[in-house]
């Protein structure tokens, strides 16, 4: 039982290590804020499988077109690059970055 | 009925109206959480206190119609409320804070004013009935006060007209009857059998109106009488009646048919129907009058009831044809001594082709 436990912990930090790695890493040099932009996907997609279609759709190709922040957050901000990863590797990264800035998480009620 | 269904139009409106009042209370709770939403939406709080209104549920929903969170059950689904005590809205969020696109709230109806309009409602229909009905009581008598007037009139017309009648019918009768046995020669002559006709008719009338008179209620003596030989001793009676029409009549009477039943009942009866079926018959007619084990038919070959009287012919001074004399008495009497017995009573005419009347017991 401990070596399951031990195994999924490892894999979950493992894949949280790939995520910080492929975007994170970046995001936080460029100081981009991923939650405020995580928020601007969840108020027009509002599903999880839509925010997941729309992010993979920017990622494959970013764009100001396909990118989620207005047009005036690339004066400041760089536009990204293309990582080159395969579709799969990116879902698995969209959805660890889902789960890190979850809003239900952080939903309580007196 | 217009009057109750007044009243339940009057209830579901306005309960109708008061429901719509405390949506409109929901209604505006929810634009208030829906604001709250927004601002959760833009704190950067690691810890998030979803808006909690006093008395009202309520959920946030995904664009597929997934719960994200809220005070209700996670069960709860979107549409499926049913719930006949409680009222719910669902209102649309866009843009979609915090990722909801619909907000559910659900309040229990306050019953309270609901119960109070019930309460209202059947006082005033309690009120407005006893007051209608004292009303119409009033107007009633007011309207039926002629009619009244004039059937007690008529009634003591009748009790002086029959007090009156009693003795000299009597008188004349009895004479008539002296003289035809004082001078045979005298016994068939035409003056001496119109004064019996007109007698007999006046008879036959004087023991109708005592027979109303006494309102029914006298006492019956009930014996064992056959119905045959008394319809053959009544036709005997009306004979002279008969033959001033020239009528042919044809008896068809079973022997020893006896029925438990009250003599003047049975003449009245008799007497109502064979007089009845000479007097409103064509001259030449045929009087057919059948007795059998269940049954007393009377039929004529007169002029008939037309088919809008029919139905009243058994009423109380109530006469189809008024060519012949009459107080329209006889056939009621009839009815309330076959009613009496529990027989029963059918009556079937055509106009101008004659009447049959047929009695069952």
């Amino acid at each position: 039982m401990v070596k399951v436990v031990t195994i999924v912990s490892f894999v979950i930090v493992s894949l949280f290590a790939d995520l910080q790695k492929s975007c994170l890493a970046c995001h936080e040099k460029e100081q981009i804020p991923s939650e405020l932009i995580y928020k601007r996907y969840l108020l027009k997609y509002s599903t999880p499988k839509n925010i997941e279609e729309a992010m993979l759709r920017y990622l494959k190709s970013p764009t100001k077109t396909t990118s989620i922040m207005p047009p005036q957050f690339f004066l400041k901000f760089p536009m990204k690059t293309e990582i080159g990863l395969d579709d799969d590797t990116l879902r698995v990264n969209i959805e660890l970055y889902m789960k890190k800035f979850d809003i239900k998480k952080r939903l309580y009620y007196r | 009925m217009l009057f109750a269904l007044a009243s339940w139009l009057f209830y579901s409106f306005t309960k109708q109206h008061l429901l719509d009042q405390q949506k409109d209370i929901l209604l505006y709770e929810a634009s208030h959480i829906k604001s709250q939403l927004r601002e959760l939406h833009q704190s950067h709080s690691n810890r998030l206190i979803y808006p909690v209104a006093e008395q009202i549920e309520s959920a946030i929903y995904d664009l597929d119609k997934r719960y994200i969170f809220g005070t209700l059950d996670e069960r709860v689904e979107l549409h499926s409320m049913d719930d006949i005590d409680k009222i719910y809205a669902i209102v649309d969020i866009e843009p979609h804070y915090l990722g909801a696109a619909y907000l559910l709230v659900v309040k229990n109806i306050d019953l309270e004013p609901i119960t109070n309009l019930e309460n209202k409602t059947l006082i005033f229909m309690l009120i407005a009935t006893i007051f209608f009905a004292v009303l119409g009581y009033f107007l009633g008598g007011l309207f039926i006060a002629p009619m009244r007037e004039s059937i007690e009139r008529m009634n003591y017309f009748i009790q002086d007209a029959t007090h009156e009648l009693n003795t000299p019918i009597s008188t004349i009768l009895t004479n008539i009857e002296m003289i035809e046995s004082m001078d045979k020669n005298l016994k068939n002559t035409q003056e001496l059998k119109r004064i019996e006709i007109a007698s007999k008719t006046l008879s036959r009338i004087y023991d109708d109106l005592a027979y109303l008179n006494l309102n029914h209620n006298y006492h019956r003596h009930i014996e064992s009488i056959e119905i045959g030989l008394m319809v053959e001793e009544r036709i005997e009676y009306f004979r002279v009646l008969a033959k001033a029409k020239e009528l042919k009549i044809k008896l068809d009477i079973e022997p020893n048919i006896v029925l438990d039943i009250d003599k003047n009942d049975a003449l009245r009866v008799c007497d109502n129907l064979i007089s009845n079926a000479i007097k409103y018959n064509k001259v030449g007619g045929q009087l057919y009058i059948q007795v059998t084990q269940n049954t007393l038919v009377v039929e004529d070959s007169g002029v008939g009831i037309n088919e809008r009287d029919l139905g009243f012919i058994l009423e109380r001074f109530r006469r189809a044809n008024k060519s012949e004399g009459g107080f329209g008495i006889g056939l009621n009497i009839v009815n309330h001594v076959v009613r009496n017995y529990g027989f029963d009573l059918q009556i079937s005419s055509q106009q101008n082709q004659g009447t049959k009347v047929v009695i069952r017991w």
